[in-house]
């Protein structure tokens, strides 16, 4: 809505036209300047010598930087700077750099595994091939599954694991008591109803938060860990769309009970209003994965004591407590010069067990290398968490078997129709098996892929 | 152009001597030089990316490869919902939100014009600072300002009892948020070029017009709207064209939500090209909105122009 006017109007004239015309170039010039393909401009250079910029968002960057002066130490000849740009703001900087053919991209980028694939298959020449660099030796370094999600053919490297995340379970064990509930006797998601009842009823305390009218991409997290315990996601292993299927139902009617009792805050904001919320104890539980431990301590540390951990409950008597929900992966770009060195500060930070458990200590993130866990830092007790030996709680968790879940490039879409779903259960009172079979139709004809029922 | 330039002379004999007294073929050819800059920047700029998103639009990418596919991306805007939902979200704020906006930045240019209102240039600079902010930062400013549990609006009214509006959460009600973000955005923009084109409306029409006997809203009628015309045009197809490529507000307030309440077309574009990284259907997306626009802006020509 930036037209500027030039001259008072009187017909059609030529230059009347040409102003509407430039007004038109602005439009279709939006889609043009996308661009398409991407060029591997990039070379190895010298592993030893080079000016690298990182690419990462909030907790993971800030671990980042606390790293760079002991790297610096070692290879003196290797500069590097870590940028925090932010997530979700990350996705589309990575993007329309990709699209631009890497220009103004950086060295080494932090994508998680719901845009891995994506990134790979829109622009093979994205990202450089580590295996190339000697990625292919880490191999079987990382939690199980997690080779395939970074190497999904065998023979190219498209990243290497940084965290694995497993679904979590924080409560607040002050309001869970003060309302006489025993979290450890809760074992399934329905108990979990039931005990959000008494907590609002004695303490006023709203069970979890959501964000509704999914005012961000990933309003739907809750939903899809549920999905992932019952071991379902929204694509199968042949990337057919399974979004409706009767565990996809179960998990949107339990969040739809939920609701229904008044149980569900909304998040709607996002991250912020997720931190607004902790401070102000809306909700006694949080769904979220390991990192989240890390964000409650950094963003509340007047709540110490208060806040218990352990895997969520299951969506079905006996079923799994364990999912690994999921990962997130340092990458070199294709267009880097600097291919070998970005490597170097990969390597580094990602396969020394010294390096993981020091992020781990400083930020609470999780890290895939399973070499790492032999660190104390994994088995201390925390003081913030009541004593509580949170690092063996996810441990046990990754060690559990979890099977690998298919995001696929169009995570994105699903996203959306589910989140839209979602806002129609939560907002609308829509009925779940009635909104997932529409989302479902609707993710097949955009992208051509078989819903399979 | 080159043919142009080299063009054998065939005017006939006095207009070639006075050519001749302007300089002969080098004085014909400044022109072109001078427009030179700005004649290849267009080509460069807009040109090439307008040419080349059309040649996009006729492609889809499967596995990093273009493929030519023909008019398969527009068959499929045809029978995509996602498309006419963000065709109607637009419709409406075009028929709703741009009249109410237009009809406010008269009545403010009409008032900020008044001889009686003291301090007009504050009033003046006051309603058209909202333009010179960022996009982003107004947008931010109002995701505070309206958030349903957090934001101030809410409180305020939470002072008079009230529980509080659902104001970027419920679809009808974030479609009214974003109509009111962009009046507040636009109108004293607006009302600034009417404001222009008013002070050039002669003293002596509204004498006359005294003169006959016509009150403050017969000579409002009569001579004011009749002068506003031209800019009336201008702002409403300013307008139309602003909001056919509405982006920003609800990029930022609502990201197209609830449910595609606030999808716009620009926003769908968007996430079409840089979250499903498909750039061909953007392409088509873009194309079927530039002849939208072009088709509005030579209906609005029509209807509002001088017939002379």
């Amino acid at each position: 809505m930036n037209v500027s006017p030039v001259n008072t109007p009187r017909g059609i004239d030529r230059r009347r036209l040409l102003q509407l015309g430039g007004a038109l170039a602005a439009t279709t010039s939006l889609a043009a300047c996308s661009g398409s393909g991407s060029a591997g401009t990039g070379g190895a250079g010298d592993k030893n010598k080079g000016s690298l910029t990182v690419w990462s968002w909030q907790g993971p960057a800030t671990a980042l930087k606390a790293l760079v002066p002991e790297f610096r130490r070692k290879h003196p000849g290797i500069e590097v700077t870590v940028e925090d740009i932010g997530n979700p703001a990350i996705w589309d900087k990575i993007t329309t750099a990709m699209a631009a053919g890497g220009e103004g991209l950086a060295d080494v980028l932090h994508i998680g595994v719901d845009y891995l694939p994506g990134y790979t298959e829109k622009f093979p020449e994205g990202l450089a091939d580590l295996g190339e660099l000697g990625a292919a030796k880490y191999r079987g370094a990382f939690a199980p599954g997690l080779w395939r999600t970074v190497s999904p053919t065998g023979s190219r490297v498209n990243a290497l694991p940084w965290e694995a995340n497993s679904a979590g379970f924080w409560y607040r064990a002050d309001l869970f008591e003060k309302a006489g509930v025993d979290a450890g006797a809760l074992a399934t998601w329905d108990d979990v109803v039931e005990a959000g009842k008494k907590i609002k009823a004695d303490t006023g305390t709203r069970l979890i938060g959501i964000d509704k009218p999914a005012s961000q991409a990933d309003a739907a997290n809750f939903f899809q860990m549920l999905l992932q315990l019952q071991g379902a996601f929204y694509f199968n292993a042949d990337g057919d769309i399974t979004l409706d299927s009767p565990e996809a139902v179960r998990a949107m009617k339990i969040i739809k009970r939920m609701n229904d009792s008044g149980l569900v805050s909304d998040f709607s904001g996002g991250w912020n209003t997720m931190v607004s919320s902790l401070k102000k104890s809306t909700v006694a539980v949080q769904p979220m994965p390991t990192w989240f431990g890390g964000v409650i301590e950094r963003e509340v540390p007047q709540q110490k004591g208060k806040w218990r951990v352990q895997l969520p409950p299951a969506v079905r008597p006996g079923g799994s407590r364990s999912a690994t929900v999921n990962s997130t992966h340092l990458a070199v770009a294709g267009s880097s010069p600097h291919q070998a060195a970005a490597w170097t500060f990969v390597e580094y930070v990602l396969t020394r067990p010294a390096s993981q458990a020091r992020i781990y200590r400083d930020q609470a993130i999780a890290p895939a290398l399973m070499k790492a866990y032999d660190d104390a830092a994994f088995h201390e007790p925390s003081a913030y968490f009541g004593g509580q030996k949170r690092g063996e709680v996810f441990l046990k968790a990754l060690k559990a078997p979890s099977p690998s879940f298919t995001y696929s490039s169009d995570y994105a879409r699903a996203l959306k129709v589910v989140t839209d779903a979602q806002t129609r259960v939560l907002l609308k009172g829509a009925d779940p098996a009635g909104a997932l079979h529409d989302a479902a139709d609707r993710l097949g004809k955009q992208t051509g892929r078989k819903v399979v029922r | 152009m080159s043919a142009v330039l080299h063009k054998p002379s065939t005017v006939s004999e006095p207009l070639a001597a006075a050519g001749a007294k302007r300089g002969g073929p080098r004085g014909r050819l400044a022109p072109y030089l001078f427009i030179l800059p700005a004649l290849v920047l267009f080509a460069a700029f807009k040109l090439y990316p307008i040419g080349w998103s059309f040649v996009l639009s006729l492609h889809k990418t499967v596995g990093g490869v273009d493929t030519f596919v023909g008019g398969e991306n527009y068959r499929r805007l045809v029978d995509d919902p996602l498309f006419w939902t963000a065709l109607k979200n637009t419709a409406v704020v075009l028929a709703v939100q741009v009249p109410v906006m237009l009809a406010l930045a008269t009545g403010l240019a009409v008032a900020l014009n008044s001889a009686i209102l003291r301090g007009r240039s504050v009033f003046r600079l006051g309603f058209f600072l909202p333009m010179v902010t960022g996009l982003v930062a107004y947008g931010i400013m109002f995701s505070v300002l309206l958030h349903q549990e957090y934001g101030l609006v809410n409180w305020f009214l939470g002072l008079f009892g009230s529980d509080g509006i659902p104001w970027l959460t419920d679809p009808l009600w974030a479609k009214i948020s974003i109509g009111f973000v962009l009046t507040w955005h636009y109108t004293g923009y607006n009302a600034v070029i009417l404001l222009a084109r008013l002070q050039t409306v002669p003293a002596e029409l509204y004498d006359a017009a005294a003169v006959d006997g016509a009150g403050p809203w017969h000579s409002f009628r009569h001579v004011t709207l009749p002068g506003l015309r031209p800019a009336l045009l201008l702002t409403t197809v300013l307008s139309t064209i602003g909001t056919l490529q509405l982006f920003d507000e609800p990029y930022i307030l609502t990201g197209g939500g609830p449910d595609n309440a606030t999808l716009t077309i620009g926003v769908y574009l968007y996430q079409t090209a840089f979250k499903y990284f498909d750039f061909g259907y953007a392409s088509a997306i873009a194309y079927v909105l530039a002849v939208l626009i072009g088709l509005l802006g030579i209906v609005q020509f029509r209807v509002l122009g001088d017939r002379s």
